[in-house]
């Protein structure tokens, strides 16, 4: 029998509707038991060409789709969707929206009720995912009560209800701490060795070091390929993401700070998950608070804007932090970029600095969620450099951004502390090197470590990405 | 008192008929026997949180009703109000529906009813997005405080602009992401769907419909009489 790849793609191009981008004239082949890393910038064309590869391209979103797709040397036109997602499983990126229903069993046993499995069977399909992905502890739970890494788990193990043997994950490290990131790592390479074929979108892949046998490198839409991850990493592209221990990036100099003190928590409980947690924030620094997923970083972040009153303790400070959440979507009220900003302060000449510096211009008169994703973030860090106020949080800044926009919005941030304290909740180990003059570790309801970031003490900011990932093993 | 679990098809199956009742039978009676049902019904799910909601909210109604209604000028309150305390107990039983039952019952429940699947899937998102609104509703009245932007009864639309505008936004990428959720999951599988929560009807569900039906039969038989 002649062999054929799980995946081939002939001049492969998608065009969306009222738009340039898209993917052009993209050619591969996938074998079975493969890992492969599709990687590139934002917007480049990974997320066209996953969707392209599970068919929601051209079944749900619309546009101009040309060449040939094969999955066992079938081709995509003459296999139905349900057809095909019974052996290509996805996992999405958005932790919010790529759940169906809301509660965890409910999740897991959905794709076999739309394939009319019965209800036995599901049963012991059930238990057997139960017993693969460690799902014991999470069943039968509201997904939103479920920590970001039990999310994956379980996006993971629904995606597989089916006994699929492709699976597809978009960009599935941008809500995940390093330590969680580093299992999913360690699940791929299983799955891999157990025969299945995994295919990966992102742009950080240190999680998958030694584990890819492909990359796609996307770059405007068109796909570039290299056999091996030793090739690519030969390659002269950035690839830098792959140890990102090994980064050399200059400090940022900072000494023990001497200037007025913003904010500080005394003595703060909260709950279950804090404990006598003191803490003092300084004006012109930046603070990168570290820790696993549920370490109680946003709560701390929470109780410093009212949002929680403390147990115990008490948080003092002078004006309401200007707090820059995750998702932007939700922190957005204006009519145009103009307006949100004369929101915050309707002081036209600063508003003009301000949309100049950050390269908003063009964007004057838009509305706010017609931007990009990377665009409303730097409203958002406009709106902070207008905002007056002592202290500046930002929740995951990094999440999702390619490297070149992290590198943007660091700088960014740097100088945001000109004039306020900024205080930085991140997961991203190359974005906290860029900007933290101060290390604050939150482990066990308290402040395990607390130090100024320098060439001395680099160390322990490795050492505690370490142990986030002993966490997990 | 134990608390009865109902199939959520027998709930279904009173909110789609207990509406359309009043053409066929006397308002006054459909209204007070249907308060009284759901109060029933309330009380056999142990949800008396939720009954004492509803009897508040629509003795509140009843009483602004009787006082406006002598009164011409504010007449119209009262009429508007009497109108809409009719529906209250067909809301609170579909609330029930919402809050206790997960969408894989919902679809289960809607399913056994032969309708056709699309119908079943926009349903099933469309009272999923109840739960979904009122935790972003939360989330944007958080992030206004911190933004500094309050809602004020003094400009009621602009600030009523504010809540709206981004819930709309995210309403649409939500249904996009739910649809393509659904999608990749074989949704569109033309098989019969199974169920994994399937419930059997339970003698207690036979019987709540039997108080239903007799209760509505009754009112049928004294409208004809009348």
């Amino acid at each position: 029998m002649a062999y054929t790849p799980v995946i081939k793609a002939e001049g492969l191009s998608f065009k969306y509707n009222e738009s340039k981008e898209g993917i052009f004239d993209v050619n591969f082949e996938i074998n079975q038991g493969e890992a492969v890393l599709i990687t590139g910038n934002s917007g480049s064309g990974k997320s066209t060409l996953l969707k392209c590869l599970n068919k929601l391209i051209p079944t749900i979103t619309e546009g101009e789709l040309k060449g040939k797709l094969f999955i066992n040397g079938e081709d995509y036109d003459s296999v139905k969707m349900y057809a095909l997602n019974k052996k290509v499983g996805s996992v999405f990126q958005n932790p919010r929206s790529q759940f169906f229903t809301e509660n965890s069993t409910a999740e897991l046993v959905f794709p076999m009720e739309n394939y009319g499995t019965d209800k036995e069977e599901m049963g012991r399909k059930l238990d057997e995912l139960k017993k693969d992905f460690n799902l014991g502890k999470m069943m039968g739970r509201d997904i939103f009560t479920l920590s970001s890494g039990e999310r994956q788990m379980l996006a993971l193990a629904s995606s597989l209800t089916m006994n699929q043997k492709v699976l597809i994950f978009d960009e599935p490290s941008a809500n995940l701490d390093y330590g969680n990131a580093m299992r999913l790592g360690r699940l791929i390479d299983k799955l891999k060795h157990n025969g299945y074929t995994i295919i990966v979108a992102d742009h950080r892949f240190y999680y998958l070091n030694g584990i890819i046998d492909k990359v796609f490198f996307m770059e405007q839409g068109k796909l570039t390929s290299f056999a091996s991850e030793e090739e690519f990493k030969n390659s002269g592209y950035d690839t830098r993401s792959f140890d990102i221990f090994s980064l050399n990036i200059p400090f940022t100099g900072a000494a023990e700070s001497k200037d007025s003190v913003v904010a500080e928590l005394k003595d703060v409980s909260y709950k279950e998950i804090l404990k006598n947690v003191n803490l003092k924030l300084h004006k012109h620094e930046v603070v990168g608070l570290v820790g696993s997923n549920g370490a109680g970083k946003t709560t701390l972040a929470r109780l410093l804007c009212e949002s929680n009153k403390p147990d115990g303790g008490k948080v003092v400070k002078g004006s309401l932090p200007f707090f820059i959440m995750q998702d932007p979507d939700y922190q957005l009220f204006g009519t145009s970029v103009d307006n949100e900003l004369s929101l915050v302060k309707n002081d036209a000449k600063r508003i003009a600095e301000c949309v100049d510096y950050l390269g908003l211009k063009p964007y004057r008169y838009k509305h706010p969620f017609d931007l990009s994703g990377g665009q409303k973030q730097r409203l958002q860090i406009a709106m902070a450099l207008i905002c007056d106020r002592d202290l500046i949080i930002f929740d995951e800044p990094t999440s999702g951004l390619d490297v070149y926009s992290m590198q943007r919005v660091s700088d960014e941030i740097v100088k945001l502390k000109e004039k306020s304290s900024v205080l930085v909740i991140s997961h991203d180990y190359e974005f906290l090197r860029h900007v933290a003059d101060r290390i604050v570790y939150l482990n066990d309801k308290t402040i395990e470590d607390d130090f100024i970031l320098n060439k001395e003490n680099v160390n322990r900011l490795n050492a505690i990405f370490g142990k986030m990932a002993e966490e997990t093993a | 008192m134990s608390r009865i679990r109902i199939n959520p098809v027998v709930l279904i199956l009173i909110n789609v008929i207990a509406p359309s009742m009043y053409i066929l039978i006397n308002g006054k009676y459909l209204q007070y026997f249907l308060l009284a049902f759901a109060s029933f019904v309330l009380i056999l799910m142990g949800r008396f949180k939720r009954l004492a909601g509803m009897l508040v909210i629509y003795g509140i109604m009843i009483g602004i009703y009787s006082i406006t209604i002598q009164d011409d000028r504010a007449k119209f309150i009262g009429l508007f109000l009497i109108v809409l305390a009719q529906s209250v107990p067909c809301l609170v039983l579909a609330s029930v529906l919402v809050s206790k039952y997960n969408s894989a019952e919902l679809l289960a429940a809607l399913e056994t009813m032969r309708i056709p699947r699309m119908m079943v899937v926009a349903v099933t998102i469309t009272l999923k997005y109840i739960p979904t609104f009122t935790r972003e509703f939360k989330l944007i009245k958080e992030s206004m405080r911190l933004r500094g932007i309050d809602f004020t009864w003094k400009k009621p639309i602009r600030s009523f602009k504010y809540f709206v505008v981004p819930q709309l936004f995210r309403c649409a990428a939500l249904a996009e992401e739910v649809t393509a959720a659904g999608m990749v999951k074989g949704i569109d599988a033309p098989v019969r769907r199974s169920s994994y929560f399937e419930e059997r009807v339970r003698w207690s569900d036979a019987m709540i419909m039997a108080i239903f039906v007799i209760g509505l039969a009754g009112g049928i038989v004294w409208h004809t009489r009348l």
